[in-house]
């Protein structure tokens, strides 16, 4: 029974992500904090673990195709992002549960007013060339 | 320093940035890089987007995982579970947003997490 419940779970989270173009972590992590009761730290240290396969490959393609990839300033993100994603975890672990889904809480919050100031279509190909950036 | 190592430090300075809010929220990064390349860096949306999915193809977070595993904070067999749904799931979502008014759907699911938010602040000061 858990099992076709996490299993749905996944299924629900990847739609949200295909169907919103937000991040994985964003939905996957509340959703295991509160449909799978699971402690906020044990939620964001799975999270992270699902999200170590190159699941956005797909996504990414279409933007190669319609040019918007600026690969060496990818590269270099994804080197800063292995140091502080190891920061992240340093300050993350010995932290309490108790300020660690204070803090995630004000990070949802935040991310839902960026996510609601973006809300409009996000179809590349349909985009006149000039607007596609540099 | 010249224009072009300015920038490439930038980009350097918000991989860190992105990297320190993967680990500390269990998250991708790319909610945090994409407007810090956007508004700081003179990015196009579309261009910041794409870029920031560069960075999220490698396991960035692999030293974060192994932060978090050791001190007992990965369930793998939940993880594993939910990877197979995530990627069909992904696809699914994809296909459906060209069908349905995706931005409206946005305002909705931003309205529901900015709620879910406040209560996970209240949630944890409650007791």
């Amino acid at each position: 029974m858990t099992i076709i419940l996490v299993l749905a779970l996944g299924v629900f989270a990847g739609v949200m992500v295909g169907l919103l173009g937000i991040g994985g972590g964003i939905v996957l992590v509340p959703a295991m904090v509160h449909v799978l009761h699971m402690d906020q730290h044990l939620a964001q240290g799975t999270s992270l673990f699902i999200l170590l396969p190159p699941i956005g490959l797909g996504a990414l393609r279409q933007y190669w195709r319609a040019g918007n990839v600026d690969l060496r300033a990818g590269i270099l993100c994804a080197v800063g992002m292995i140091l502080g994603a190891y920061i992240g975890g340093k300050i993350a672990v010995p932290m309490s549960t108790q300020w660690l889904k204070a803090l995630f809480g004000g990070f949802l919050m935040f991310s839902a007013v960026l996510l609601w100031n973006k809300a409009q279509p996000v179809v590349v190909a349909a985009l006149p060339r000039e607007e596609r950036g540099a | 320093m010249n224009r072009r190592a300015l920038l490439d430090s930038g980009v350097l300075f918000t991989g860190v940035i992105g990297g320190i809010a993967s680990g500390l929220f269990g998250i991708g990064g790319g909610v945090i890089m994409v407007p810090i390349l956007g508004l700081l860096l003179g990015f196009s949306q579309h261009r910041a987007q794409g870029t920031s999915l560069v960075a999220l193809i490698p396991p960035t977070g692999i030293l974060a995982v192994l932060g978090y595993g050791k001190a007992g904070y990965v369930s793998w067999q939940t993880g594993l579970l939910l990877i197979p749904g995530v990627f069909l799931g992904g696809i699914a979502g994809g296909a459906l947003a060209k069908r349905i008014p995706a931005a409206k759907m946005r305002r909705i699911f931003a309205a529901l997490m900015f709620l879910l938010g406040g209560y996970q602040i209240y949630n944890a000061f409650r007791g």
